[in-house]
């Protein structure tokens, strides 16, 4: 909608200065989601960047590069290009069976064979588009399910990992709860059944406040019943 | 594009996989002259640091966001830190510049006018804005440094919002033409 009758460039405009707090946010948003204004927002920064090129650089307080060296140190395995999707928050909101079954498709799920027999269903969760385990999820015999990190697993200050349960035939992921980075035991009653799919994502502190995943789906894995 | 902005956009794409050494290398190149924009748009020392802090987490964070196909990296690390100095602008208000508003901002680099000559594209963006009127030019130049919406554009040089809008949009297309893209 235009008030004027010249018709709106919001890339042009975001990347100017001039929408207002509002418009600007929107904008923030449409930018993890949609590619094709990334790219329109892009080419407008390279237009207008040489404005800033006659600038002479300032060394800046030595404190922000060690804070920096310390946050990107806690912060949490990258997710790969291509599944730039499952980052976006407005997708779970209106989550499909469609986007869990793209989910089983990217995700590459390796199975452990666990060396002290776990006595049901075994997966390990991995970052999407990547080979190495970053949790386990073993059943024991009580019907628990342990989930370990393999090595460690950095969490940003302020974060929290959650664990979600993805079951054949429902729309929604079942929240498990907030995942410590040192793993955590799930009590037998607490598994939905017809659980497929195990996944973690990355929500605030205490984990998602709305019930369903607000962060990247950072880990995911198949439950594979090898009773 | 020039070798080392390709090579920045190589160790942008190397960030996006993890890795810290490249963001290293990308701090050590980039961090005076972000750190320098932050300071012009802030005019403040600690807020200029947080935003440089910021907007260098981001550009860790969502490195995969960045493309070289389309963007630039050193236009995409600028403008990471110019939104944050924005978002900083717009929280703590800015330093009032009275009747001296309307002037071009004070810049202390000698010859600010030779350093956007000196490149291609900069050279080009120049000759561009050289045939917008001088309003339409003042309210982009304002807007770019000042992080001004349309309607504080609009109080600041007294003019109807609608008006504003219209100016700027027509700048932002007259641009886009000239730069043939």
């Amino acid at each position: 909608m235009s008030d004027t009758i010249e018709p709106p460039d919001p890339a042009g405009e975001y990347v100017l200065g001039t929408l207002d707090d509002a418009e600007r946010a929107a904008a923030e948003r449409r930018l993890a989601q949609d590619r094709g204004f990334r790219a329109e927002v892009a080419r407008w920064e390279t237009r207008l960047a040489p404005l800033a090129r006659a600038i002479t650089p300032v060394a800046p307080p030595r404190w922000i590069w060690r804070r920096l060296e310390g946050a990107i140190a806690a912060a949490p395995p990258r997710v790969p290009r291509g599944v730039a999707p499952w980052r976006a928050v407005a997708l779970w909101r209106g989550a499909t069976a469609a986007s869990l079954a793209l989910a089983a498709s990217l995700g590459i799920v390796v199975v452990l064979e666990a060396r002290d027999r776990p006595a049901g269903p075994a997966t390990a969760l991995v970052a999407f588009g990547q080979k190495d385990a970053v949790f386990v999820a073993e059943r024991l015999a009580s019907g628990a399910v342990d989930v370990r990190p393999i090595g460690s697993v950095g969490v940003p200050s302020g974060r929290d990992l959650e664990l979600w349960a993805a079951i054949d035939g429902k729309k929604l992921p079942v929240p498990l709860g907030v995942l410590p980075a040192d793993g955590r035991r799930i009590a037998a009653g607490e598994i939905p059944a017809g659980t497929a799919k195990l996944l973690v994502s990355l929500e605030p502190k205490g984990g998602s406040p709305t019930g369903l995943p607000t962060g990247p789906v950072l880990f995911a894995g198949s439950i594979i019943r090898s009773d | 594009m020039s070798d080392a902005a390709e090579s920045l956009g190589g160790l942008i794409e190397a960030c996006a996989r993890g890795d810290r050494s490249a963001f290293r290398r990308v701090y050590d190149l980039q961090s005076g002259r972000l750190y320098a924009v932050a300071l012009r748009m802030t005019r403040d020392a600690a807020a200029a640091s947080d935003v440089l802090h910021d907007a260098m987490l981001q550009a860790w964070r969502r490195a995969d966001r960045f493309d070289a196909a389309i963007g630039n990296a050193e236009a995409w690390l600028l403008g990471l830190v110019r939104y944050r100095a924005i978002d900083h602008l717009r929280r703590y208000g800015r330093e009032q510049t009275g009747v001296d508003a309307l002037e071009e901002p004070a810049d202390p680099d000698p010859d600010p006018l030779q350093t956007l000559l000196a490149t291609d594209d900069g050279a080009r963006l120049h000759s561009c804005l050289g045939g917008l009127d001088d309003r339409t030019r003042l309210l982009m130049t304002l807007a770019f440094w000042e992080g001004l919406s349309h309607r504080e554009l609009a109080e600041r040089i007294a003019s109807p919002l609608g008006s504003v809008k219209s100016w700027i949009r027509r700048g932002l297309l007259a641009l886009k033409e000239c730069l043939g893209r």
